[in-house]
Order: structure tokens, then C-alpha cells, then sequence
């Protein structure tokens, strides 16, 4: 129990580019998503994985959960591999590391009935039955929803309501994980603070571990203990989240903190030259 | 059920009158021996080439057979081929289209080959080449003993199912992806579970638009192939084979011959078409919501 | 709004603009319910709301790009002393693109991909002026290098997907400023980009203003992102202006206790970490839209005449609100 309850070990993840041709002709090159990763999670730990797109954090993320094979690396579930337990795809580790998606569109099956997406979740998980349906219900209540909503299909749903159900659904594994990626980016800002606030005072209740996934430092200022900045498949920083985002040591941390939209603080002066994101964004 | 009902309102008259063809043709056909006024087979010499009066509404033929009732018979035909293919072929195509797009990687590509190899066999001209070298008496394959509506079913139902291949690979490759069906994978569920639960009912609201439209073909085909002589074989009713009897009315003035089966099949198809449309936006789950849509 | 800048000749002036949606029973359903504010020359006007709020629908109503079902159901939208939803749609067309220019908020689907970007400024250009195609050539390189890509000239032979997300929004802007229009409509155009991307194309958007003297409307849901850059700010909720006024007094003392959430809901790097201020419940539904103050479900300063009776748009000096127990 003492260990990381989850840790990369050099992990690496690469695509072969360019099409068939050039794969025949030896021409091809890899990209490369991730870069040989290593990180430890602790037990209750709530890490925030910040960096844009194309930093490797979502790669990072599937890998974590297995939905993605590494390239190279190994992920270790309690000192276990991921590799290993894999092989039992439907094995009693699988419920431990769940995930809730971005796009709240798409994260819910529009053909299924909140409560029915609940309750196969909860078939799964081995509750009998007759318990399912109750224990659906105290699922919505757990994320703040009513039970009114159980009979009701996902495009009836408000996109924060979708969110929370999608939370609901990943809570219903009772994980020991959760990884959240970007859940709140498709939300308005007015609907992104009761998600984060949800999230925060689940995590405590739950004793959950959270790897929380986000382009947007403020909130992962609020909601996480650790960060870790990554740009084009590497960590540059990474350590206690208000010592890093007080004091960033790595420049594009310091690019990312700029960014960061500060009202009226941050008018731009009619003389000023353009200060942020100097770096011209690459073609391609 | 209410929001069944919500939905079924909003279907429009095109989608209405579609379904009623189509009941009206499948209560037709399974119905005919009540509905048919006359034996479509009977001989009456003495009644030939009868314009439509009111014993023969739809006239009669040159064997003085009652057209009205050879068209109510004829629908059997048609339908049965029709529905037959479509069901075969949904079942091949929507199997390989689902496994094609779950499993991904080198199975992917193998069935969708095969899949491209079978789409590009010409349909009429195979149907005709098979009937032609196996002729149009019954096959025996092993125990069974196929008659040629049977052959015709198989075939027709096989070389429709590419294209319920690809429909169903379309979608169900873009649902794959989707966080719903992943977030079902990382609970453990089953592939099965998965395929059959989540993925094939999102893809099923273009595989039935499909069906109603390959209906509709399938019909043509059957019409197409008894009109040449190698489907349903006389004295057995059918809308293709009246046709090809009414060849020679079209000079000789006995327009009632050509026109009511050829009615028979436009009507049919027209309604299988129209019913298509309907159940597409019967089969959308947001289809309430839809006229709300920015 | 000042009664002074009205006077003085708005550039686009919004008049109780309405739009509807026609449901399936024939009725109609109001998603924007009298919308009226203006911006003046040169002016940069943030407008402000959730996703529902109907500013989108506001803005295309006025570009005149509504599609069915929905339509403009009354209303003036003045520009140049003619109202826009009056004139034909060849004059709207040469308005458009022209006068008027409109950056959205997805730069990928905004794009035809089976063309360069070279061709597709050419061809906004040469819609709206004579000139020979070495010269709207000229003018397109131009645009690029104003918007801030490097080696222009080379770029304009480029495709759409040869682009990174934030240069083609950047693409998009120069297709936008190529005629110099007087008023440039930006939809969330930052809401598809990386964050450091946003930065850069809000500092764009406010150094093309400075510069080239176009009056922007800047249409987002983040109001810290707006204020960076606008003078003026437009608090739109279920389908009316619920406040409006400089950004400095919106910013440090908002009236409407909407805009005061709607500021305070967004967690910034310098505040004490706590657990983040929220608007309880979601934005009204259309159709379901409250018969009083549409915010009356989810205010926290709600009483019994917020629920019964829609307060009225009071002007006070440079600002206006709609509430009946302001903050």
C-alpha cells in the first residue's frame, strides 16, 4: 500500500507518418506523441496534466487506462503491468483506472437512458439486480443530479448535466483512479466551475486518486496538489502545483501562465508590442 | 412510448402514405387467395383480352386469366424477393460492416476487400448468368431442394450486401472512437456486449433507410429477371412476368396489360422509397428536438 | 451606452432585434427578445453570455446568415443609416465581406480545403473591387503578412491543412481585413485554440483595431478573455442584454448579479485556491424561457418580482441593467 498506486516507466508512444509508399520504400518517419515518460502517482494524490494540443497529455491519459498500447515503457497498476494485466481484459483491475471524457456529446450513448447507462455500468461492477436500480439513483445524487433525470435520454440532458452523468458512470466502477480529460472544456464557463467544484469534493469524499487533464492552469491551480507541464510528448516541470505556477522555472510554463486570461489586468496597452506567445505557431 | 407517439406526428404525410403502400402490398401478398376476386391461374378462353369492366376491374389476358388477381398474386413475388434479398443481405453485410469496423487493422482490410470484390460483380447480369447456368428448375444443395426464387433470394440478398457493408462500416467505424464506447471498453464489457449494445443500434437508422431503398430494387430485379423469363415461370403471377407477356399489347392496343403491373411496381417501390425517408427521421433520437436546432 | 455616442452616429446600431424559431406545431419560439446595443466607429464591443444567451443568433441575424427555422421575427439592425434587414441581397452581399467582415469559430470548417489560402483571400477580394488578379494578389500577401505569417508571399500558394489550427484562423482574419471592412465580427474565434494561440490571436485582433481603425464586436463566453481587449461590454442572457457598459465598470463593479457570477465563476492564477464560486443550474431552455427575469431560476438575489415581471433596461450615465435588485 505504500508504493505508487500508478507509475509510467518510460513510457513512449510513436506513429509511423507518411503513407504506404513511403512505408515500402523505408522513407517513413515516426512521430513521436510521448517521449519516454516517467512519473509515480501516489495513493489520493490529485495531479494536473497540463500542456496544448499535440503535448502528449491525452495519449498519456489513454495509455494510462489502456486504451492505448505503449510503443515502448511499461505502466504499473499498484507495481503490477499494465501489459500483464491487460491479458484479462474484463479482469477485476479494470474497474479500478476509469476515465471520463471530454466532449460531453459524444461521451454518452445517445440511444440509452441515463438509467440504463448506469445500471449495465453497475451489472458490470457485479451489483445484483435488484440493487441496481437504487444504487443508479444514489449515483446521480452523488454528482448532484436528481433522480428525475433517470428516465431521460443524453440529448435531453444539458452539457454540464451530460458531464456529470459521464462522473457518474466512471464512479459507478468505485475506481481507485480517475482520470479526468478535459472534462470541463466543452463547457461554458458558468457550468465549469460546478463541475470542478463537484470534482474536488468527490475526490475528498472518495479518497480518489485524480489525474485531472487541462489546457487551462487556473483551474488546475484550484483543484490539484501536483502539476505537470508537458510540451511535445516531455515533461519540462513538474512539482507542487502553487510553487510551480507561483515560481515557473521552464519557459513554456511561463508562455502557458501569459496566456491566461486576466480581465481588465491584463489590457493591452495601445503601445505595447504583442508580448505573448512570441513563438510563431508551426505550420502543419 | 410517448416520445414513440411524439415522433410518429412528426413523420409528414410522404412518410404516411408510404407506410400505407407498403401494409397495403404486404397485406396483398400475404392475403391473396382472399383478396383475389379470381384464380390467377384459370384459363377462360372465352374471356380473353377483356378491357376492365366490373367482373374484371383490371381487365383480363391473353389466356383470359383475371389481371386484377394475377397483380394481388404477383406481389408475392415481388415482395418475397425483395424482402428476402434485403433481409440476407443485411444480415451478411451488417455482420461483416460491424466486425470490419470493431476489429480494425488487417481484418478490417480483408473484409472490406472482399467487400469491394463482391460490389463490383454487376448485379442484373449476374443474376441472369447464375439463373441461366443453373437454370430455372429447382437446386438441390445437399439435403435441400432450392426452387428458383429461392436461387434468386440467395444471389440477389448476397450481391446486396456490400453495400450494407459499407453503411454499416461507415458509421460504425466513427462510433467506435466514440467516448461512449470506449468508456464501455474500460468497463470491461464484453466485444460482444459492446457490438451488439452500443454500436449496432447507433448504426441502425441508415442500414433501415438502406433496407427500405434495396427493397425497392430487389423488387425491379425479380421484375427484371421474370421479364427475361428466368424467374417465377408461368403460370405462376408475377409483375415482371406479366410485362414480358404484355410485349406484344403495347402495338395491339390492350393497354390494361402493360400498365397495371407496371403500376404495381412503381407504386410498390415509390412506397418503399417514401417509407425509407420516414423511418429515418423516425429512427433519429433527437428527432423531437430537431426543428429547434440552430 | 451613452445617449452622446448614440447621437453621434453608431456605425451599427442593434434596435430591438428579435429572432425566432419556427417548431414543429407552426408556432414560434423567441431565442433573441429585443436585442438593442451599438457600436460606434472604431469601437470595440465585447458581447458576453453561455451558450443560449443568443449572441451567436444576434450575430448572424445581423450578417443576415439566419438559417431556416430560424428568422429574423422584428426589428432594425441600422448600419451606414440603412437598415440591414431591409435591403436586397445583392447590396447585403456587397455589404458583407466588405463593410462588414466575420471571423467564426472554427477555422478549420471555415476554410475550403480544396483551395489555397492564396485563392480564397483573392477571391473575397476581387468580389468587392476591381482589380486585376497581380493586384488582389498583392493584397491577399498583404493581409497575410498583417495578420503576422511569416514569408506571405510563399504561404499564399499553401492549403488549408498545411496550416496549424492557429494559422488558419489567422488565414481567416486576413481573408476578413483584405477589404478593410469599417466592422470586424469575431464568434468565438479563439474557442477551437490552443490556449497560448488564443493569446496571440486576441492580441491580433486588438493590434488590427488599433492600426487599421475597425470597430470589432467580439462575441465569447469568457468574459476575462473580453475585457483584455474591448472597451465596451454587451452581458447577454436568455435573449436580452441584461447589462452593458465600459469594461472597467462592468469589470470592477457589475450591477446585473448574472455578470457578477459570470466574473467571478472563472478561477484566475492569483486569487486565495478555494472551492470555485458557481451558477447553480443551467441556462433557461427555449421555449421554457421564465416569464419574469430569465436569470430568476438560478439568482441568488432572487425575490417574488423577479420571478413574475422582466425588469426594464435602465440607463445609468454610461452603463445600463436590467434587474430589479442590482448589485
Amino acid at each position: 500500500m505504500s508504493g505508487p498506486i500508478l507509475s509510467l516507466r518510460g513510457v513512449t508512444k510513436s506513429y509511423a507518418q507518411g503513407n504506404a509508399f513511403d512505408r515500402l520504400l523505408g522513407r517513413d518517419t515516426r512521430f513521436v506523441a510521448l517521449d519516454g515518460i516517467s512519473l509515480e502517482v501516489a495513493r489520493g494524490d490529485i495531479v494536473g496534466i497540463v500542456g496544448e494540443s499535440g503535448s502528449g497529455k491525452s495519449t498519456l491519459a489513454n495509455i494510462a487506462v489502456g486504451l492505448t498500447k505503449p510503443t515502448s515503457g511499461d505502466v504499473l497498476l499498484d507495481g503490477e503491468p499494465l501489459s500483464v494485466l491487460m491479458r484479462d481484459h474484463a479482469g477485476p483491475w479494470r474497474r479500478r483506472v476509469q476515465m471520463a471524457f471530454q466532449d460531453s456529446s459524444s461521451a454518452l450513448n445517445p440511444r440509452k437512458t441515463v438509467s440504463r447507462c448506469l445500471t449495465e455500468t453497475l451489472a458490470l461492477r457485479g451489483v445484483p439486480r435488484e440493487q441496481r436500480e437504487t444504487e443508479a439513483l444514489a449515483m446521480l445524487e452523488l454528482v448532484g443530479l436528481g433522480a428525475e433525470l433517470a428516465p431521460r435520454l443524453p440529448h435531453e440532458l444539458s452539457g454540464g448535466q451530460r458531464q456529470r452523468i459521464g462522473l457518474a458512470r466512471a464512479l459507478a466502477m468505485k475506481p481507485d483512479i480517475l482520470i479526468a480529460d478535459e472534462p470541463v472544456s466543452s463547457l461554458d464557463v458558468s457550468l465549469q466551475a460546478q463541475v470542478i467544484n463537484l470534482l474536488s469534493r468527490l475526490t475528498r469524499e472518495l479518497g480518489l486518486t485524480l489525474l485531472f487533464i487541462s489546457h487551462d492552469l487556473a483551474l488546475v491551480r484550484t483543484l490539484c496538489s501536483r502539476i505537470i507541464v508537458m510540451c511535445k510528448g516531455e515533461i519540462v516541470e513538474q512539482g507542487a502545483c502553487l510553487d510551480v505556477l507561483d515560481r515557473p522555472s521552464h519557459p513554456y510554463t511561463q508562455l502557458l501562465i501569459a496566456a491566461v486570461p486576466k480581465g481588465i489586468a491584463g489590457r493591452r496597452k495601445p503601445t505595447s508590442a504583442p508580448s505573448r506567445g512570441h513563438a510563431q505557431d508551426s505550420v502543419g | 412510448m410517448t416520445r414513440f407517439s411524439h415522433a410518429l406526428r412528426g413523420i409528414g404525410w410522404t412518410g404516411w402514405l408510404g407506410g400505407a403502400i407498403v401494409v397495403l402490398m404486404l397485406a396483398a401478398a400475404i392475403f391473396a387467395p382472399l383478396i383475389a376476386p379470381f384464380d390467377p391461374v384459370a384459363l377462360s378462353i372465352e374471356d380473353r383480352l377483356l378491357p376492365p369492366d366490373v367482373a374484371h376491374w383490371l381487365g383480363t389476358d391473353q389466356a383470359g386469366r383475371d389481371v386484377l388477381s394475377r397483380v394481388i398474386y404477383g406481389a408475392r413475388a415481388s415482395l418475397a424477393v425483395g424482402i428476402g434479398a434485403v433481409v440476407i443481405g443485411a444480415l451478411i453485410g451488417v455482420s461483416a460492416g460491424l466486425f470490419a469496423a470493431y476489429k480494425g487493422g488487417l481484418g478490417d482490410q480483408l473484409v472490406m476487400r472482399i467487400v469491394d470484390g463482391v460490389a463490383s460483380i454487376p448485379l442484373l447480369v449476374w443474376a441472369i448468368a447464375i439463373v441461366g447456368i443453373f437454370g430455372v428448375g429447382p437446386v438441390r444443395v445437399g439435403p435441400l431442394l432450392l426452387p428458383n426464387e429461392v436461387k434468386i433470394v440467395l444471389l440477389v440478398g448476397v450481391l446486396f450486401s456490400p453495400v450494407f457493408a459499407r453503411v454499416t462500416y461507415a458509421v460504425a467505424s466513427r462510433i467506435v472512437g466514440a467516448d461512449y464506447v470506449r468508456a464501455r471498453y474500460l468497463q470491461g464489457a464484453g466485444h460482444w456486449e459492446i457490438v451488439a449494445g452500443d454500436i449496432l443500434p447507433n448504426c441502425l437508422s441508415p442500414i433501415i433507410v438502406q433496407a427500405t431503398l434495396l427493397v425497392a430494387i430487389g423488387i425491379v430485379v425479380e421484375a427484371s429477371v421474370s421479364f427475361v423469363g428466368l424467374g417465377v415461370q408461368p403460370p405462376q403471377a408475377s409483375w415482371g412476368s406479366m410485362l414480358s407477356d404484355a410485349r406484344n399489347a403495347i402495338y395491339s392496343g390492350e393497354w390494361w396489360l402493360p400498365v397495371f403491373p407496371g403500376l404495381a411496381i412503381s407504386i410498390t417501390v415509390i412506397g418503399f422509397n417514401l417509407l425509407g425517408d420516414a423511418v429515418r427521421d423516425l429512427f433519429d433520437p433527437r428527432s423531437e428536438t430537431r426543428t429547434l436546432v440552430a | 451606452m451613452s445617449a452622446a455616442r448614440r447621437m453621434n452616429g453608431a456605425l451599427l446600431s442593434i434596435e430591438g432585434l428579435r429572432v425566432g424559431f419556427r417548431n414543429a406545431s407552426g408556432g414560434v419560439i423567441e431565442a433573441v427578445r429585443g436585442v438593442d446595443f451599438a457600436v460606434a466607429a472604431g469601437e470595440a464591443v465585447g458581447v458576453v453570455g453561455e451558450s443560449g444567451s443568443g449572441k451567436s443568433l444576434t450575430m448572424l441575424a445581423v450578417m443576415r446568415l439566419l438559417g431556416a427555422p430560424a428568422r429574423t421575427t422584428g426589428g432594425r439592425v441600422m448600419f451606414d443609416g440603412q437598415d440591414l434587414l431591409d435591403v436586397d441581397e445583392a447590396r447585403m452581399r456587397a455589404i458583407r465581406g466588405r463593410d462588414i467582415a466575420m471571423v467564426f469559430q472554427d477555422p478549420q470548417s471555415s476554410l475550403n480545403p480544396a483551395l489555397t489560402i492564396g485563392r480564397q483571400i483573392t477571391d473575397v477580394v476581387r468580389a468587392h473591387r476591381r482589380v486585376s488578379a497581380g493586384e488582389a494578389r498583392r493584397i491577399a500577401g498583404e493581409s497575410l503578412e498583417r495578420v503576422g505569417v511569416r514569408e506571405a508571399g510563399k504561404r499564399l500558394d499553401a492549403y488549408p491543412h498545411e496550416f496549424s489550427g492557429g494559422m488558419r484562423q489567422r488565414a481567416l482574419i486576413a481573408m476578413a481585413i483584405a477589404c478593410r471592412p469599417r466592422l470586424l465580427i469575431a464568434d468565438e474565434p479563439t474557442t477551437a485554440l490552443d490556449v497560448t494561440v488564443q493569446a496571440q490571436i486576441v492580441d491580433l485582433i486588438a493590434e488590427l483595431r488599433r492600426d487599421l481603425g475597425i470597430a470589432v464586436l467580439f462575441i465569447s463566453h469568457n468574459l476575462q478573455l473580453v475585457a483584455e481587449i474591448v472597451d465596451r461590454v454587451v452581458v447577454m442572457y436568455g435573449g436580452k442584454v441584461v447589462e452593458d457598459g465600459p469594461v472597467e465598470a462592468i469589470e470592477l463593479s457589475p450591477r446585473h448579479p448574472y455578470t457578477g457570477l459570470l466574473q467571478a465563476c472563472v478561477p484566475s492564477l492569483t486569487a486565495p485556491v478555494g472551492p470555485l464560486v458557481a451558477i447553480e443550474g443551467a441556462p433557461p431552455r427555449l421555449g421554457r424561457m421564465p416569464q419574469g427575469c430569465p436569470f430568476s431560476p438560478r439568482c441568488p438575489r432572487v425575490v417574488a418580482r423577479c420571478e413574475l415581471e422582466m425588469p426594464a433596461l435602465l440607463t445609468e450615465g454610461e452603463r445600463r441593467f436590467a434587474c430589479w435588485r442590482p448589485l
